[in-house]
């Protein structure tokens, strides 16, 4: 559950709200003309996923985006996004910054239902806004998240809220969505992050609201074991995919890395 | 027939009493018809020939002998050589049994004089005298029937030679007047004890020995051997009556029961125990595990053939804190001898406390937050972690302060021995100095904490620990690796237990032993990148891994003891498969179980730089026990100069002070005894202080008084009593042979005695040989034809 304030200031956007699903319906209907003259291919990179050797392996969940506009844009399916120059390039700082060792070349892409998943106890998830849960999945990720499992939502603004935290609930559904600070374990657990104001609204991503951490704890008690991290108003991994390009300043980049290393680090260490 | 002492002819009405009346007393009567006195008067006695006209009697029949030869080769031609030899044999044999008797044979034996000798007469007291084993009576009431009254039987027979002073023993020696101050109460048998004041009592009169009528069943806590020789420098025999029979034909007794002397709260420990038993074989009981009263594991088990012991164990939590009393049992059986004997109980010192372990890992990986979750919420475990998260870079979690580990991985002793445990995770053997690996041998060594490493792809010979301080600790062989041969091997593994781990407390799954091995046949594959080929000769494995791709199967969980402590590899990277693996159900808590038990069972036996212990933790009331502390300092080096306090807390809350001195023999072990006069649970309590600082308390148990091992194993113990007998120039008889004691010990060789000369020439069995001699003559001549 999200606080009052959050509350608040989706009645101040009602507007941009409306818009916004306007829009997706829009092109939702344009996705199904879509379909029916020129199908839109669902990616398969299974084919680049590797086996369990033991090595820390950078888990990316695919949901099914079939029916919906699935955050199509930017080139893939919003689970896609990033993919795999995003993990590539986190896993490489990961590899030079840290003692992990980790599988260097991307990470593996599977769906939550997955019984593989259960071997990669992190996780990551794009575009929440666009995320579609079957019941086995939403069983079996609730059944990670509380075996131990810890998940990174990024890649989100605005009223994708709204369907990330239906999504949510159907996987914990008496879940509570707590506003983390930057005093929390998690941003310094490698790195003392002392604020979370450079990845934020006005900066290059001009995400439509400042940047704000959200976690959901084991048994809802926030001294315990954090099993969710939410990165709403933000998007980490596009800084990790376009650090090598200069399109981001780079120290913005490098917060976006601090917060990837911490995250890792706290669900290894957790 | 002969009837034994303390029997009538009535008694034969009943057939229970009857072949023991009959059978007593009737031992040596063969011999004495032949030969007129018992044996043991040829046994003590000298031959002497004291006939005063022997010299003429020898001449004649020297002169008959020399006849014989010359007539027997003057004989007619007809005679063969064989028949004259044989003839001349006979005659001559005659002629020297002739001799014999007329040279007057005397027999000198010492006797004891009558009435001048002081006879001490030791009886058993203890309660295994009740157990019905004499022809189906109780051996004090049978042992009472054959001492008689004042009267007649054998206590009669002893007075009319001997002053003879009776004692009754069992856990403490009396005198007594009569037999009627038997009770058959007594809840030890202190044999030792019993002997040693008798020997002093009869230090100071001449004895001829002592009486023992016992089952021999001696449980004090001094030694018989002793006693023994002491008894035998003295020179006073020991005739002993032993009383009872050799077996019991029903009975179950649990024989042993085994545990831990002190463990951690919610640690899951392991009762060993045998039951022996004869007239059940092959019936099925249960045996039930109690925690201070309360049924805490039960077992069903089926007994061996009769004579063979059951072996079981029985795996139990210890939930609660502070001195437990376990007893284990089986129902006894209606049937059964002895009932007593079914139950055993130990006394177990439960700590009810946080212990420190320093986990430290050298690379992030999923290990340590499974670890610190499956350990999270209990109270008696804190997992101290040190991560490295990158060069030099350090993450702490569950430290106590901001300073502990604040520089990273222990530099000194006293830093790393406040832990009582060490895990090493995957890092290799360079991040230490040679002076660490040596102190984290040292941790094991000297200190007796728990050391265990994981496997990891910088752990063990992938780690570079070959040849290192650490290598010697190790209980598996490790390979020194080429720089061309670090390539990490992956492997697969399905994960057995071994038939050491499948009875280990820390590998028990259930509380249901056949639950506990299907538990973990079911568990999924881990993966292993650390190949162990062998194991060192003194290690136990408990856990094998197969792989598909590995032809043998390889050591994944092994130990031994190491100095005062112990080692342990676990050589897989990935035991969190067990908590995370999508085969796993969500409420299982096999990862929970298995760690939380693998490190208590790590903690235990870990000492503190200040310990007790008391020797013997059981006691009967009155006994001595004795107190050693080891005293040492956050190094574990050992203190000599300490000042040691000790007291002891007596179950009404009095207290006594407990002396303790260095024992010279060992740095820091200071010792002391103490009398314990009340019967139930004793604290021991001390206090070790080096200049004015406290360097730590520690805390004993001791119980005194309740099980006693008077009823077990209550059978007659034959072999020690006749041990006694033999060594102290007495002898043993049977309760049946009981008749036959006062005659020999007149004969005894201790006390005050007498010669009493015996004259042989009239021994039945001379006049027969003579017959027999000359008939034998007569019937040869007749068959050869020669009359």
């Amino acid at each position: 559950m999200i606080g009052d304030r959050y509350v608040g200031r989706l009645a101040a956007r009602v507007l941009l709200v409306a818009v916004v699903l306007a829009a997706a319906l829009v092109d939702s209907a344009e996705s199904q003309r879509g379909r029916r003259g020129r199908q839109l291919e669902e990616p398969d990179f299974s084919r680049y996923n590797t086996g369990y050797d033991g090595r820390f392996v950078f888990l990316r969940l695919r949901y099914n985006t079939s029916g919906s506009f699935g955050g199509y844009f930017g080139g893939g399916p919003g689970w896609a996004h990033d993919y795999p120059r995003a993990e590539r390039h986190l896993m490489k700082l990961l590899s030079e910054l840290t003692s992990i060792r980790p599988f260097m070349d991307g990470g593996n892409v599977l769906s939550a239902d997955d019984p593989e998943i259960f071997k990669y106890p992190v996780a990551y998830l794009s575009e929440p806004g666009f995320w579609t849960l079957s019941d086995e999945e939403a069983t079996n990720l609730r059944n990670y998240l509380l075996k131990g499992g810890f998940l990174i939502v990024d890649d989100f603004e605005g009223a994708h809220w709204i369907n990330f935290e239906a999504m949510m609930r159907r996987v914990l559904p008496d879940a509570v969505f707590v506003e983390l600070d930057p005093s929390y374990p998690i941003f310094h657990s490698f790195f003392d992050i002392d604020s979370l104001e450079y990845l934020t609204y006005g900066n290059y991503r001009s995400a439509r609201g400042p940047a704000t951490y959200y976690g959901i704890f084991e048994n809802n008690d926030p001294k315990g074991r954090l099993m969710v991290i939410v990165n709403y108003n933000n998007d980490i991994g596009d800084y990790w995919e376009w650090s090598d390009t200069g399109f981001f300043p780079i120290e913005l980049s490098n917060e976006a890395y601090k917060l990837g290393i911490n995250y890792i680090v706290y669900a290894l260490t957790h | 027939m002969t009837l034994s002492a303390g029997c009538e002819p009535s008694d034969l009405r009943h057939d229970a009493v009857r072949d023991h009346c009959i059978v007593l007393g009737g031992g040596h009567s063969l011999f004495e018809f032949w030969f007129k006195y018992p044996p043991v008067l040829f046994e003590r006695g000298t031959v002497v020939f004291a006939g005063g006209w022997s010299w003429l009697a020898l001449g004649l029949v020297g002169l008959g002998a020399v006849a014989s030869v010359w007539s027997y080769f003057r004989a007619p031609a007809r005679l063969l050589r064989r028949d004259r030899a044989i003839l001349l044999a006979g005659r001559l044999a005659v002629l020297a049994l002739l001799a014999f008797a007329l040279s007057r044979p005397v027999l000198v034996v010492p006797a004891v004089r009558p009435q001048e000798n002081t006879l001490a007469v030791l009886i058993d007291d203890s309660r295994s005298m009740e157990v019905a084993d004499v022809a189906g009576d109780a051996r004090g009431r049978a042992l009472q029937r054959i001492l008689g009254d004042d009267r007649s039987g054998l206590l009669a027979r002893l007075r009319e030679q001997f002053k003879v002073q009776l004692y009754r023993f069992s856990d403490r020696v009396e005198r007594i007047s009569g037999l009627s101050e038997l009770s058959f109460l007594g809840d030890r048998t202190d044999l030792a004890r019993a002997l040693e004041r008798v020997r002093r009592d009869l230090s100071r009169v001449p004895s001829a020995g002592v009486v023992l009528l016992t089952d021999g069943g001696h449980n004090g806590s001094t030694d018989l051997g002793e006693a023994r020789l002491e008894l035998a420098g003295a020179g006073l025999p020991v005739y002993v009556v032993g009383v009872g029979s050799d077996r019991l034909s029903r009975d179950i007794e649990l024989s042993r029961l085994q545990g831990p002397s002190s463990a951690l709260r919610g640690s899951t420990v392991m009762l060993d125990l045998s039951i022996s038993q004869r007239g059940f074989a092959g019936r099925r009981v249960k045996v039930n595990v109690e925690d201070n009263g309360q049924i805490v594991a039960s077992r069903e088990i089926e007994l061996g053939g009769d004579g063979e012991a059951s072996t079981a164990r029985i795996a139990f939590e210890l939930r609660q804190g502070g001195p437990r009393l376990v007893a284990a049992y089986v129902a006894p059986e209606p049937e059964e001898q002895v009932r007593e004997n079914n139950r055993r109980e130990i006394l177990i010192a439960v700590q009810d406390r946080r212990e420190k372990i320093l986990y430290f890992e050298g690379e992030p990986r999923f290990e340590v937050k499974f670890l610190r979750r499956a350990v999270a919420d209990d109270p008696n475990l804190q997992l101290v972690v040190l991560q490295r998260t990158a060069e030099n870079k350090f993450l702490r979690l569950d430290v106590d302060h901001e300073d502990e580990l604040a520089a990273g991985f222990p530099k000194t002793r006293a830093e790393l021995f406040r832990y009582r445990a060490l895990i090493l995770g995957s890092v290799e053997a360079s991040f230490f100095t040679h002076d660490q690996l040596q102190m984290i041998a040292d941790f094991v060594r000297q200190r007796g904490g728990g050391l265990l490493l994981l496997g990891g792809r910088r752990a063990l010979s992938e780690g570079g620990y070959a040849e290192t301080p650490l290598a010697d600790a190790l209980p598996v062989l490790l390979e020194r690796r080429a720089p061309q041969d670090t390539a990490v091997s992956f492997h697969e593994i399905k994960i057995e237990l071994t038939p050491a781990g499948r009875i280990h407390p820390a590998l028990q799954l259930d509380a249901d032993p056949e639950a506990s091995a299907r538990r973990w046949n079911s568990l999924p594959s881990l993966s292993t990148v650390n190949l162990v080929r062998s194991v060192k000769p003194a290690a136990t494995t408990l856990l094998l891994g197969r792989a598909a791709d590995l032809r043998d199967p390889m050591p994944v969980l092994t130990f031994h003891r190491y100095g005062r402590g112990k080692v342990a590899v676990f050589a897989v990277q990935d035991s969190w498969l067990w908590q995370m693996h999508a085969d796993i159900p969500l409420e299982d808590l096999t990862h929970e179980t298995l760690w939380r038990q693998l490190l208590r069972w790590l903690l235990s036996d870990v000492p503190d730089p200040v310990a007790v212990s008391v020797s013997p933790p059981r006691v009967p009331v009155g006994e001595t026990v004795n107190v050693t502390a080891e005293v040492a300092d956050s190094a574990f080096w050992g203190v000599n100069g300490a000042v040691v306090r000790g007291r002891v807390r007596a179950p009404d809350g009095s207290e006594k002070v407990v002396s303790l001195e260095w024992s010279v023999t060992r740095d820091g072990e200071y010792q002391g005894r103490v009398a314990l006069e009340q019967p139930g649970l004793h604290e021991l309590i001390i206090e070790a202080q080096a200049g004015g600082t406290v360097l730590g308390n520690a805390s004993a148990y001791v119980m005194v008084g309740g099980e006693s091992e008077e009823m077990f194993s209550p059978t007659l113990r034959r072999a020690a009593l006749e041990e006694l007998a033999r060594e102290t120039g007495g002898r043993f008889y049977r309760l049946e042979d009981a008749a036959r004691l006062p005659q020999e010990v007149k004969y005894s060789r201790a006390g005050l005695s007498v010669l009493e000369e015996h004259e042989l020439w009239n021994m039945p069995v001379v006049l027969f040989l003579l017959i027999a001699l000359l008939g034998a003559e007569w019937g040869y001549r007749k068959y050869r034809g020669l009359v």
